[in-house]
Formats: C-alpha cells, sequence, structure tokens
C-alpha cells in the first residue's frame, strides 16, 4: 500500500538558488552597464521608461545541434494532409515577430537573454551598494513641491471634480426619506429628479512642502581635441551620474556648460553634438559654473554637484586658473570630480589636468581617469566609494 | 478546501488499494508509493530538482523554477499532472489543486511508472535504493564546501557551471568504460603476449596506446587530469553520477510515459467508476495520449506501441518490451510502414531563408527516411555526441564530435569548450563538421 503526505514544511527549496540567479542577473547587468548607457537620452526620461539590457552569463551552454540542412524534425500530422515540401513556418513571418536568426537562444526560449528594467529598477540595481558621500542634505524652506491631496466633499466646486458616487447617493438617501414620509410613491413612475442640494463635489488640498533639492552641473570641454568616442564616455560617465542623482533627490536641476576657451550654458543636445575648434581654457567652464551659482543657486539651499570632462589638456597658462576656480567650486559643492578622458594608444602633450587637481583631491573632491568603456562603471562606483569589484 | 476537491487522505488511501489490487492481478511489480502532497508553489519547487526531495544547491535550478513560475502564471504552460522519481519506494507528488478524479488518474500512471522503474533492463544500475540519500549526502558535502572558507561559493559555483556544460556527455550505452588502469593492464598483456611471439615493440610507446576515444569526458577529466582537489574529484563524480541516474529516463521517455498511461486506462477501466468521475477521466486521457501536430507526443507514441503490441502479439510481449527495450530500439523493432503512415509522422527541414518546408512523408519511398530523422531526435540522439581523441604532446586536449549529419551550434561549442578549458587547464581543441567542411573550435 502506498504512503501519503501532506506536504508540511513551509521551507521554500528553491529560495536560496532563486536569490543566487538574481544576484547574478543583477552583476550582468552591472557588468552590461556601458552597453546601454552610451543610448540613452541623458535627460527627460521618466524612471518608468524601460531599457533593454542584454544579460550575459547566465546561460547554460551545452553542446547543442544547430539547424543546418542535416538537422531535421519529426513531427506527427495524424489525421490531417500533409504533402511533401509544404511549407509550415514562413522565415520572414518569423522575423517579423522579433526572433533573429541564426542567434543561439531565440529558438531555445532564452527568456533571459535580454533584461527589460525601467530605468527606476536600473537604478536601484546600479546603485543600491553605492552611497553619497556623507554630507547632509541640504533642505530648504523657500524651495517647496506642491503635493495635492484629496480632502472630502464640498457641495460647491467646479464641474470636473463633481463626485458621482457622493451626489447619487444623496439622491439615494432623498428617495428613501421621501418614500418613508409618503411624498413619493416608487412605483407610480414618476421620475425622481436630482436636486442642486444633492450635489457633492470632490475637494483638494495643496500642499507645500520643503523638499532636499540638488543641481549638477555638466561641465565639458568641447575643443577640437574632444573627439567622437571621448565624447562618448563622458556622455554614457554623465548619464550615470545623473541616474544616480535623480534617484537620491525629489528635484533635480541640471546645468550644462560646454566652453573652449569660453563657456556658454548650452542644452543637452548641443552640448553632446556640437563640436567646436579651438583652445582650451579649464578655467572658464568653471568659473562659469560660479557664476551660475551666484545668480541662481544659492549654496546655503541647493545640494550643488559639480563634474568636468576634458581629455586633459589645457594651456599651460590658464592652469593655476583653473586650479584657483576649482577649489571654490571644490568648497560649496556637496560633491564634485574632474574625469580625465584619454583613451587607450592617446598621448598627451604637456602636463595631464588630473595631475594639476591631484593636489586638490578630498572626500569630496575626486580626480578619474577614464580610457575605455568598461571603466565607467568601476569608475563611477570609485566616485561615490561603491563596494563594486573591480575583478571583472 | 473548494468544492472540487473536498476529499480527504482516506479517500486517496481507498482508491488507491483498489489500484493497487487490480495493478497486482496483472502481474505490475512496483516499488512502494510514497505520495507527497503538495500546493502549486512546492510543486514547481519539487519540479526544478527534477523530483529530487533533496538535491545539490546551484543557481540554475534557481533560474529553472522562475522559468516555470513565469510560464505558469502568464498561462502559456500549464504544470505536470504527475512527477515521480525513480527510486526505492518511489517517491510521486500530488498537487492539492487537482481534481479529485485527477488524483486517482495520477496514482495509477504512478504505479505504470514505478513498474517500469523497477523492471526495465535500463534502470539496473541506477541504484534507486540508494539515490535518494545519496544526494541528499551530496548536498550536504557541496554545501560543507561552499561554507569552507578555503573553497567558497564563487569556486563551487563555477566548478558546476564548469561541469554542467558537459554533464551529459558520457557513458550512452551499456559499455563498460575501461579505466586507465585497466587500458595498461590490457596494453603490458599484449606487449608480453607479442613478445612470446617474437615481436619486440617499443616499450617507451607503450604511453601512447593508454588512451582510448572516451566519450565519457567526465569520468576522463577525473582520470588524466592530474592535480584535483578532494572537493572537485567529490564534485566530478556526483555531477556524473546524476547523469548515469538519469540517462534511462532520457533513453526510455517515450516507452516509459507509454506504460503508464496504457496502465491508468486499463486499471481505471476496471475500477467501475461512476459516471461523474468516468467521463472527465476519458476527456483527461484523451487530452493526455492526444497527438501533438507537428511534435512528438511521448506519452501519445507510447501508447500506441502498447496498444499495438497487446493486439497483435498479447500482453506478455508488452511485458517483455517494457523490460528489454529503450525508446530506440521500440521504433525500430515495433513501428512499420502502416503505423507510420496511421501516425501520419512527416520529416521538416529549416530552409536557408528561414522558412520551414516538409522535407519527407511516410509514403512507401520515405518512411524509412522520417523513421531515421524520428530515431535522431528521440532522447539521447537529440544531444551531440563528443569524445576525448587524443593529448597532444604540448597538452592540447583534443576532442571531436561524431557528426551525423547535424552541424553543431557553434557559438555554443565555443561557449562549451571554454568550460572545458576551465576544467583541463591546458588548451583544448574541438574538431567537427560545420557545412562540409572541416572546423576547429
Amino acid at each position: 500500500m502506498s504512503i501519503f503526505k501532506k506536504h508540511n514544511t513551509n521551507a521554500d527549496r528553491s529560495a536560496t538558488d532563486r536569490r543566487r540567479h538574481k544576484e547574478k542577473i543583477e552583476k550582468a547587468i552591472k557588468e552590461g552597464i556601458h552597453d546601454i548607457v552610451a543610448e540613452e537620452s541623458i535627460i527627460g526620461q521618466s524612471g518608468k521608461k524601460k531599457i533593454k539590457i542584454p544579460v550575459r552569463g547566465i546561460k547554460e551552454y551545452q553542446f547543442v545541434f544547430g539547424r543546418n540542412q542535416g538537422s531535421k524534425g519529426v513531427g506527427s500530422a495524424q489525421g490531417q494532409d500533409i504533402k511533401k515540401g509544404q511549407k509550415i513556418q514562413d522565415g520572414k513571418k518569423q522575423q517579423g515577430r522579433g526572433g533573429k536568426p541564426n542567434k543561439p537562444g531565440n529558438e531555445k526560449g532564452e527568456e533571459f537573454y535580454d533584461v527589460e528594467i525601467s530605468l527606476d529598477e536600473l537604478a536601484r540595481y546600479l546603485f543600491d551598494d553605492l552611497n553619497l558621500p556623507d554630507l547632509a542634505k541640504k533642505s530648504n524652506n523657500s524651495v517647496t513641491a506642491e503635493q495635492i491631496k484629496r480632502k472630502g466633499y464640498r457641495p460647491k466646486g467646479i464641474r470636473a471634480r463633481l463626485s458621482k458616487k457622493e451626489t447619487l447617493k444623496n439622491k439615494i438617501r432623498r428617495q428613501k426619506q421621501a418614500v418613508k414620509n409618503g411624498t413619493y410613491d416608487p412605483d407610480s413612475g414618476e421620475r425622481f429628479p436630482f436636486h442642486d442640494d444633492d450635489l457633492k463635489y470632490k475637494h483638494i488640498e495643496v500642499k507645500h512642502k520643503p523638499i532636499t533639492n540638488a543641481v549638477i552641473f555638466f561641465i565639458m570641454d568641447v575643443s577640437g581635441s574632444m573627439g567622437k568616442s571621448k565624447k562618448f564616455l563622458a556622455r554614457s560617465f554623465f548619464f550615470l551620474l545623473y541616474q544616480f542623482i535623480r534617484y537620491r533627490y525629489e528635484k533635480i536641476d541640471i546645468v550644462f556648460i560646454s566652453h573652449t576657451t569660453e563657456a556658454n550654458e548650452v542644452n543637452e543636445d548641443d552640448f553632446f553634438q556640437r563640436g567646436s575648434s579651438g583652445g582650451t581654457y579649464i578655467s572658464s567652464g568653471l568659473n562659469k559654473s560660479l557664476d551660475i551659482i551666484n545668480e541662481r543657486y544659492n549654496p546655503s539651499s541647493w545640494n550643488l554637484y559639480a563634474f568636468h570632462c576634458s581629455d586633459g589638456e589645457n594651456w599651460v597658462e590658464d592652469n593655476p586658473k583653473a586650479k584657483l576656480a576649482m577649489q571654490s567650486l571644490i568648497d560649496i559643492c556637496q560633491l564634485s570630480g574632474y574625469i580625465q578622458i584619454i583613451p587607450e594608444g592617446d598621448n598627451i602633450y604637456g602636463t595631464e589636468m588630473a595631475d594639476v587637481f591631484a593636489p586638490l583631491i578630498t572626500d569630496s573632491f575626486k580626480v578619474l581617469k577614464l580610457t575605455k568603456k568598461e571603466d565607467v562603471w568601476p569608475q563611477f562606483a570609485k566616485l561615490f566609494g561603491g563596494k563594486y569589484d573591480l575583478k571583472q | 478546501m473548494t468544492s472540487n476537491n473536498n476529499y480527504s487522505i482516506e479517500d486517496l488511501k481507498a482508491w488507491d488499494d483498489k489500484i493497487c489490487k487490480i495493478a497486482r492481478s496483472h502481474g505490475l511489480d512496483w516499488y512502494p508509493i510514497n505520495y507527497e502532497i503538495c500546493n502549486y508553489y512546492e510543486m514547481i519547487g519539487h519540479m526544478a530538482y527534477h523530483g529530487m526531495p533533496s538535491h545539490y544547491n546551484h543557481w540554475s535550478y534557481g533560474k529553472s523554477f522562475e522559468r516555470t513560475h513565469f510560464f505558469y502564471n502568464s498561462g502559456q504552460q500549464g504544470l505536470p499532472y504527475e512527477l515521480i522519481i525513480n527510486s526505492d519506494p518511489s517517491i510521486a507528488y500530488l498537487m492539492l489543486q487537482n481534481e479529485f478524479y485527477l488524483q486517482v488518474l495520477i496514482m495509477a500512471h504512478c504505479v505504470g511508472h514505478s513498474d517500469f522503474f523497477k523492471n526495465n533492463r535500463c534502470f539496473k544500475e541506477t541504484d534507486a535504493k540508494n539515490m535518494v540519500s545519496k544526494m541528499r549526502n551530496a548536498k550536504k558535502r557541496i554545501q560543507g564546501y561552499i561554507e569552507d572558507p578555503l573553497i567558497g561559493q564563487d569556486r563551487v559555483e563555477n566548478f558546476i557551471d564548469d561541469l554542467h556544460t558537459i554533464r551529459f556527455q558520457t557513458q550512452r550505452y551499456n559499455i563498460p568504460r575501461k579505466s586507465k588502469s585497466e587500458i595498461m593492464a590490457e596494453e603490458i598483456a599484449r606487449y608480453n603476449r607479442l613478445k612470446a611471439e617474437g615481436i619486440e615493440l617499443d616499450f617507451s610507446k607503450l604511453e601512447n596506446g593508454l588512451l582510448r576515444p572516451d566519450h565519457d569526458i567526465l569520468s576522463f577529466l577525473l582520470e588524466y587530469k592530474t592535480n584535483w582537489k578532494t572537493w572537485q574529484m567529490d564534485l566530478i563524480e556526483i555531477v556524473r553520477d546524476e547523469s548515469r541516474y538519469f540517462m534511462p529516463q532520457i533513453k526510455t521517455k517515450i516507452l516509459n510515459e507509454g506504460w503508464a498511461s496504457f496502465w491508468h486506462y486499463k486499471i481505471l477501466h476496471e475500477l467501475n467508476l461512476s459516471e461523474d468521475y468516468h467521463v472527465p477521466f476519458m476527456k483527461m486521457h484523451n487530452a493526455v495520449v492526444r497527438p501533438h501536430i507537428g511534435g512528438v507526443n511521448p506519452y501519445h507514441l507510447g501508447f500506441y506501441i502498447f496498444q499495438k503490441l497487446e493486439r497483435e502479439h498479447g500482453i506478455e510481449k508488452c511485458f517483455e518490451v517494457r523490460e528489454i527495450h529503450d525508446d530506440v530500439s521500440a521504433i525500430r523493432l515495433f513501428l512499420d510502414e502502416d503505423d507510420f503512415r496511421e501516425l501520419n509522422f512527416f520529416s521538416h527541414q529549416k530552409q536557408k531563408n528561414g522558412d520551414v518546408i516538409i522535407s519527407e512523408v511516410a509514403d512507401h519511398d520515405d518512411w524509412k527516411v522520417v523513421r531515421s530523422d524520428l530515431i535522431k531526435n528521440t532522447g539521447i540522439n537529440t544531444i551531440p555526441q563528443i569524445y576525448v581523441d587524443r593529448i597532444d604532446k604540448d597538452g592540447t586536449l583534443v576532442l571531436k564530435h561524431e557528426h551525423d549529419g547535424r552541424d553543431l551550434e557553434i557559438q555554443y561549442a565555443e561557449r562549451v569548450v571554454d568550460h572545458i578549458k576551465n576544467l583541463w587547464g591546458d588548451q583544448v581543441k574541438l574538431y567537427t563538421i560545420i557545412e562540409d567542411e572541416i572546423w576547429e573550435v
């Protein structure tokens, strides 16, 4: 005779293995980050926007057959009419449905190959291990966010806020009362119309709440020497910065400053697209930021962040000025950084800016070097004191 | 409990008694069965570990769970009605959500499976008595390696990653593999025999003869690579033994499911079910053994084979086939042209432009082609066969693919070779044929 027993454990037996699998996905996402950040427009994306991330390393490889001519499948068609040469699947239609032919994984239903996540999730994956430098967020009572809250019902209001449910309730209440009092006979077929007193409107109260807020200055050298590949790295880096700071603050302003020997505040498109020619004064971009801070962003009420990307070249006579301006920025910023982008194989003439700024390094000022796209994430993590493992 | 499954364990026991009585009267001889009643979530958990009550941890089983869970919840996939493992006693799972008639059907089905496990020749070496406790112990040991600060999770996990890529590159047929020392003994005997006949071989060349083409890559690595750590040797054996344990199930999927369906059908007819049970039972049975248009349903084909055998040769023949055959031999011996026509099997082929066309139908000229394609798509034949050819002087391990007309998916092969390099610790080459040209990975 067989034995029957109820499974009575609460243990979720695959929990450990699911956690490891999830960790692997997250690790793969982090490693794949440099492939995606370059494709995303930096701002103007809501956190809900979905992006696709190619996730590697969680596929299980074995020897499998491909689909050459010798590799045939077999099927049954019991009770159906078939003939030799009949087409049973259209290659074009398959492609149309998003299947990429000749690519491993698609046919085998590897649903984890491309992971689709929202920017919010991406931020959570990426940034949970990182911390802002231990600096108090400044809160400012004069900067508030409007918060709209429902608060009961009122007899007067605008049409759009009419509460049909409450209005109907009032009418029914009145109708029942009328029946009870004998003033209305429900079986008479007579209408029982709405009355002005039945109308109820939703009441809305606007609350002002002090918020912590931040402004990020993205400063970039756009002189002739900043080629496409350097800008690509800068863009990737700025993307991460933006996402990260956005993740920590409710309200965020971004200021783009591009400079050659002169600096201008520009919009995002110009910032990344427009190239200029000519020389470089690093100080011009820094001073422009200081000017804007003076005009619009009082350091006592704003959390300030400033990051400067350049290829490390500068006119020598500008170096002392740049150093001075950077020091002024460091003094008022929560965090600032100088990111020097020199692709592998490029040489630099004269003194590197990284060396000029090196003496200024503190907990709130970092100097980073990018040479290839694989550096983006580790260097970014370094900026925020992350525990990211550089083993890869 | 909802209205459609308001039955108690006592009810299940009562029906189990009836099922067992009928099964025994027909001469079925199975392991005792322990039924575990679980909910769907636990069922998915057991499925992830192939029903083994205890199994070592690895992220791939978490992935498997997530995948099944996702497909189940999105309605793209149902759950199997039965899950039973080859052990003595056999362990089977009954899902709480199943309706009562379905539980009765599953119990009758499980008796068939357990009888197959116990009696089919392929399962003789699977050590059904001890497998559950062996796996439990393996899990404990691996947990120990993970917790050992000198080994740790990453090393263990990466090593299992490597091993899993070649877990099915093992012995396919019941031909015992010769160990290195056995080959050595044979070579010495040969040397001495020839010497006695007056032919002197160069003794120093003996070393060259010590490697025969070896299909059991895991066993090969265990013997021919020297500097394994103890925990690594243990892991290789654990993974290899599990593959050997599952190999008979891969080879007998059609017959095993066919046999279980054949018996649940017979038993339920003899149970004298009331109308309320009989009709849904017949519906369920027909759904289980229906042909899958465009594919091969092992329940359908296996049920067909046993019904045909009973019709033409009597029940004794059925018992004989369940004892000595596997899927490939049964397809070869018991399905003829008429059957292929009746089942309307066809071969299909993917064209360069991505279209899939019917290349052969089961007519007089081509039914044997369709049969050979069916055999290629059955059980272990769906996995390419790779073997160790030699070790070159510089330490390179040379593997070859036994090409049977089907090319390897080359991107996959490259990744697997990378994993084998991790294991071998030196260069690894794989030779295969891609589009009629020799190809080296």
